[in-house]
């Protein structure tokens, strides 16, 4: 090393490169410091921090980067900025299904949202260049916190009691008087006025005129623990990038029916889904007539598949492992699984109906007969007649040539065609069409297209009772987040080291008398305010009596 | 205190590296998995019933190109589209090429039906509750996936195709 | 009489307590120097006399809140009116509190106004109990929206004492180049107050006029398959439109001084729900602050930051530099604790995602990266004095954006909580 100058100190104490302050006795170890009269720059007692070191390698090159205090802080505003910019138009993510983000932007913000779109901005927090200042935000936690809290563990560790008479008189609270009587006296009864006080109190070995009395040294630990907490968080917000910590998807189910849970092995049943909402008595004037839900729930059961899970010939067989009523704030959980209330869906689906046949010409009824709308029988006997169902369209309706077809594959509109035989008919059957819905046997004119065959039997369904379908749909959102604890660990060790810095202060007093001469210094990092009353008051127990802006040296607060 | 101070310097940052560049090379190429398949990209394994009372997976033609379509009898394009593929089918069958196509989880009967009306002879497969459907991605249909001999795609054409776009990837596929 | 109704009464006392206890602390001040006095003891007193009473008035609103909660069985601070008003309280306490460590009544010739102003905003809203949907019925809710706004209380204390800082600091009568500047912005800085106070005035007074004009509006909007959408909706204003809303006929108009129709129509890309009326708004407070502005310049003729300057020689200001840096070292963690982990945890049990990047989550994270900054810069870089009284301003401000600014004009999950 070639810095061998000045690094001792005249207390005999051997200092490392950049330090500041001596170690051991505090004087200025910087010549042009020591000559200046301003209040010392107290940060880490002036120990040499760990980045600072003459002729550095590119490893000490990046190190100190990160461990500038400056640079953390251009990370911090270069982040917020960002994210505000993100805040201008909504993010890609907000929109569950956006095909052509790129036409979206353009065409609803114009030219601006084009330009936001191509820098990248409808995607901020999940582009790369916001997650790598996230990243060197984490950077700078780790090294900073390390470069700082050793040095300075080092130094609260081992502080010299008779501190030097520069080190004293240029704290930022600093008082002198002269002491008629015995000084040891003195500072023993002022020692024990300031352990009233809660502080802890050591009096110089030997002579006794000189104390150092400190408070709440763990407060200066506050930091230090917030940034783990931080880095903690933000090591679980990473881990659940890991294939398998974190699932988000959603599930629609209709009442009564039972759904896979895609890419695991559960499946889930809404036994039934209702929606509560607010009577007209229950809203205020501006609010009357809306239709403001109060409460909605799902009615669910949780299965899991024990066997044929992945074959596609068999029914999978289910076990029921979970039965609970989802509601928002309320998701059903079960081993890191958990569904939450989303959305819902009003309009009614048609899952069976029972009709009977009628032959109108006998006026008899034959059935009734189970009819669900997939899958099913494709034969039914009744009476003397049987029918076989030869095709069924789910959303009928007539395509370009005039053909029945189906325009989804959901019971919006269901027909069945069936082939009837039986007293009075072809032998080899006539074709009848059934519309189960009132409104589409009415729009598709079901008697007109059945001809002759309408006057002879109907197809019909008789009361409500034979109707099922389900009411309602729920939506569901299905997440699973491994990380989850640790992110909460983190939260809790940032908010004790932030609890812990913030609300105490590390304070310290020096003092040393020398041939009735006192000298008195002290520091704290924050809250000035307090320290000097704390030197006041416990000076006016012992008789002394002063303002405690007196005690004021200038300086900056910190 | 210069070596062990230089170590923690140098495991730190390499932790950092390692962990931060996870981070960021995830958030560059991270596959989205919500978006539609890709060229490039291995599509999903599935193991689906045929309409002859077998299973097909799609791991049993490892090294053949295949065609991937899903069809429903309510996507007009798609109607228009399978005799297209049926023709496909007779005139590359001897040459490995294999066609499947999903149907999107109608019933049975509707099923039986249609494959009646156009005599289709290639492997119909029943997708149910729209699982495989839904690990596609599917957005639209129908939506054709060209799987080369190596098990990657080649191309993903969503919406309808005329016969000659159809020969056309079909001959770039066996080519490969 | 229901306690609800007993609630508005007491927020009613509560609001001329507050009022009464600003006058109070201004005859504090600016009354040292009338004739034979003494000038410590006159502030001593009134000082004394103002705390009293605002301090009667943070009881009045104590009553208001607790009675109002009674009443309508749910916490009041579910939407924006009893957001405000409880924003207001917490800054009361937070005042409160300040002030039982540093007794510097003082910091309530500030703090007062502030709490009236929120207050007053808070009325612009409609006052009506709200039955709740499902997603807000939840105990984290209210926990994370009450220490969010006693975090952000301790904030605007901070702002309070950081803008008086600037007022005692900053010399008006300096020519030179940065103090010219520095003026300028205490100026702007009042003047951004006044425009707040202007619009209230602007509400309250048309309302009280019972002025309406409607709009229709054709909205065509492109959904997220692509379609394109047009529906007709009714805009009612109830202020005149300078500006109507873009694409929009005249329903009915009344004239108001002359002007028969709309100046200007308001650009495309406000397209935001009622962009139209929130720009006239905006519009019409701008004017009112202008003219407020200029009144008082007028009567005083200088400066507003020169007139106050001297009312607050006397004052140490480097105890209103340590006051506004401690009010915002004890908000910080409640902030922390309320606006990011209680809401973390709120929007676990309720989506099932602990975080959305929703632009009030955002907004949230952004004000504590701004407070996190502003302590990184005056522990490390040694920000202090005016620097750190700026930042201490600004931060309000982002505070302020945050809890009105992103309801106004960017619209998220929070949404629910705006007009």
């Amino acid at each position: 090393m070639l810095s061998i100058e000045n690094t001792k100190c005249e207390c005999g104490h051997q200092n490392s490169v950049g330090t500041v302050l001596c170690e051991s006795c505090g004087k200025p170890l910087d010549k042009e410091l020591a000559k200046s009269e301003e209040p010392l720059e107290m940060r880490y007692d002036g120990v040499a921090r760990r980045s600072q070191k003459s002729n550095p390698s590119i490893i000490d090159r990046i190190w100190n980067f990160f461990s500038s205090v400056k640079i953390a802080i251009y990370l911090i505003v270069i982040t917020f900025v960002t994210a505000m910019l993100g805040t201008i138009y909504p993010q890609e993510n907000t929109f569950i299904n956006l095909p052509d983000p790129a036409s979206y932007y353009q065409e609803n913000y114009g030219i601006l949202g084009k330009i936001y779109y191509l820098l990248g901005l409808s995607h901020t927090y999940e582009s790369w260049w916001f997650i790598g200042l996230l990243v060197m935000i984490g950077t700078s936690l780790v090294i900073c916190s390390l470069d700082r809290v050793l040095p300075l563990y080092r130094a609260l560790k081992k502080q010299q009691i008779r501190k030097h008479h520069q080190f004293i008189l240029r704290q930022k609270a600093v008082y002198r008087d002269r002491i008629e009587g015995d000084s040891k006296e003195w500072v023993a009864s002022y020692g024990e006025a300031l352990k009233k006080k809660g502080y802890k109190v050591h009096f110089e070995e030997g002579t006794g005129t000189a104390l150092l009395a400190e408070k709440n040294r763990f407060s200066r630990w506050g930091p230090y623990i917030n940034h783990i907490g931080l880095i903690l968080f933000l090591l679980a917000i990473l881990a659940r990038s890991i294939p398998g910590w974190q699932m988000d998807t959603y599930i629609s189910v209709p009442d009564g029916d039972t759904v896979q849970i895609a890419g695991t092995n559960y499946y889930l049943k809404s036994e039934k889904f209702t929606v509560e909402f607010y009577t007209d008595d229950e809203l205020p004037d501006e609010l009357k007539g809306t239709a403001r839900a109060k409460k909605y729930e799902t009615k669910a059961i949780l299965y899991e598949c024990v066997s044929n899970c992945s074959d596609p010939l068999k029914e999978p067989v289910l076990e029921e492992v979970k039965k609970d009523d989802i509601t928002v704030n309320h998701p059903l959980t079960y081993k890191g699984l958990k569904l939450y209330q989303f959305d819902f869906d009003l309009t009614p689906r048609l899952n069976s109906v029972k009709p009977v046949l009628v032959d109108k010409r006998t006026g008899e009824v034959y059935g009734p007969f189970y009819l669900p709308m997939k899958e099913a029988e494709t034969q039914h006997k009744l009476g003397p007649f049987t029918l076989d169902l030869i095709a069924n369209y789910m959303e009928f309706a007539l395509n370009s040539e005039g053909k029945p077809t189906t325009l989804s594959r959901e019971p919006n509109a269901p027909a069945f065609v069936f082939s009837v035989k039986g007293p009075g008919l072809a032998e080899d059957g006539e074709p009848y069409i059934y519309f189960p819905m009132q409104k589409d046997k009415v729009k598709f004119a079901q008697d007109t297209i059945n001809r002759e065959l309408a006057d002879k039997i109907e197809i019909r369904v008789e009361g409500m009772e034979n109707v099922d379908f389900s009411e309602a749909t729920t939506h569901l959102n299905v997440r699973m987040d491994k990380a989850l604890p640790y992110l909460w660990i983190g939260a809790v060790f940032s908010m004790v080291g932030l609890i812990m810095g913030s609300y105490w202060q590390h304070r310290r007093i020096w003092l040393r008398v020398d041939d009735g001469e006192l000298a008195l210094g002290a520091h704290t990092n924050k809250n000035w305010f307090g320290m000097r009353s704390d030197i006041a008051s416990a000076l006016k127990k012992i008789g002394v009596s002063v303002d405690p802006k007196t005690l004021d040296n200038g300086g900056k607060n910190a | 205190m210069g070596k062990s101070r230089r170590t923690v310097q140098i495991v730190i940052l390499l932790a950092v590296l390692v962990i931060g560049g996870y981070a960021i090379w995830s958030a560059l190429f991270g596959d989205d998995k919500s978006g539609p398949l890709e060229a490039g990209s291995e599509p999903p394994a599935f193991t689906l019933a045929d309409l002859n009372g077998g299973t097909v997976s799609l791991s049993d033609y490892k090294g053949k190109p295949v065609v991937i379509n899903f069809w429903g009898s309510f996507c007009e394009p798609c109607v228009k589209e399978m005799p297209e593929f049926e023709r496909q089918y007779t005139k590359w069958k001897d040459k490995d090429l294999v066609i499947l196509a999903i149907n999107l989880s109608e019933d049975t009967l509707t099923v039986n039906n249609f494959v009646k009306r156009f005599e289709l002879t290639y492997p119909i497969l029943r997708d149910v509750n729209r699982k495989t459907e839904r690990s596609y991605g599917l957005r639209q249909y129908p939506t054709t996936f060209f799987v080369k001999p190596d098990g990657t795609l080649m191309e993903v054409v969503v919406g309808g195709m005329l016969e000659k776009d159809i020969d056309e990837r079909v001959e770039r596929l066996l080519q490969l | 009489m229901n306690l609800v109704d007993f609630s508005g009464d007491a927020f009613l006392v509560a609001f001329f307590l507050y009022c009464f206890g600003f006058l109070f602390y201004v005859i504090a001040i600016a009354g040292k120097k009338w004739g034979n006095r003494e000038p410590e003891e006159h502030v001593r007193r009134w000082s004394k006399i103002a705390f009293v009473v605002s301090s009667a008035g943070l009881a009045a609103h104590l009553t208001f809140f607790f009675t109002r909660w009674a009443g309508s069985g749910q916490i009041p601070t579910s939407n924006m009116y009893e957001f405000m008003t409880f924003l207001a309280m917490a800054i009361m306490i937070a005042y409160t509190i300040v002030y039982a460590m540093y007794r510097k009544p003082l910091l309530g010739v500030f703090a007062l106004p502030l709490t009236i102003i929120i207050v007053a905003y808070a009325s612009v809203f409609p006052s009506e109990v709200q039955p709740l949907i499902p997603a807000l019925e939840s105990i984290w809710l209210k926990v994370h929206v009450t220490t969010a706004a006693l975090g952000e209380a301790f904030f605007a204390v901070g702002f309070a004492a950081g803008l008086m800082y600037l007022l005692r600091v900053v010399n008006f009568t300096e020519k030179t180049k940065s103090a010219r500047r520095q003026q300028f912005w205490v100026e702007f800085t009042l003047g951004t107050i006044l425009v707040i106070v202007g619009f209230i005035i602007v509400v309250f007074s048309f309302r009280a006029a019972g002025y309406e004009a409607t709009f229709t509006q054709e909205n065509v909007t492109i959904d997220s398959k692509g379609q394109q959408q047009t529906r007709v909706e009714t805009v009612n204003y109830y202020m005149p439109p300078i500006v109507k809303p873009y694409n929009s006929q005249v329903e009915s108009y009344e004239s108001f001084l002359g002007m028969d129709k709309p100046l200007f129509e308001a650009p495309s890309w406000m397209n935001g729900v009622n962009a139209g009326r929130k720009f006239n708004t905006v519009i019409w407070s701008i004017l009112s602050g202008l003219v407020l502005y200029g009144l008082l310049r007028l009567i005083s003729r200088k400066p507003l930051g020169a007139v106050i300057h001297p009312a607050l020689e006397g004052i140490d200001p480097d105890d209103l530099d340590e006051i506004s840096y401690r009010a915002i070292v004890i908000g910080f963690p409640v902030f922390t604790l309320g606006a990011l982990i209680f809401a973390m945890i709120w929007a676990e049990k309720a989506w099932g995602r602990f975080w959305g990047w929703d632009p009030k989550e955002v907004w949230a994270l952004i004000t504590w990266l701004y407070y996190s900054a502003y302590l990184h810069f005056r522990l490390s870089r040694g920000w202090q004095g005016l620097r750190s009284a700026w930042l201490a301003v600004i931060g309000f401000v982002i505070v302020l954006f945050t809890l009105i600014g992103v309801n106004l004009v960017i619209a998220g999950l929070h949404s629910y909580s705006g007009t």
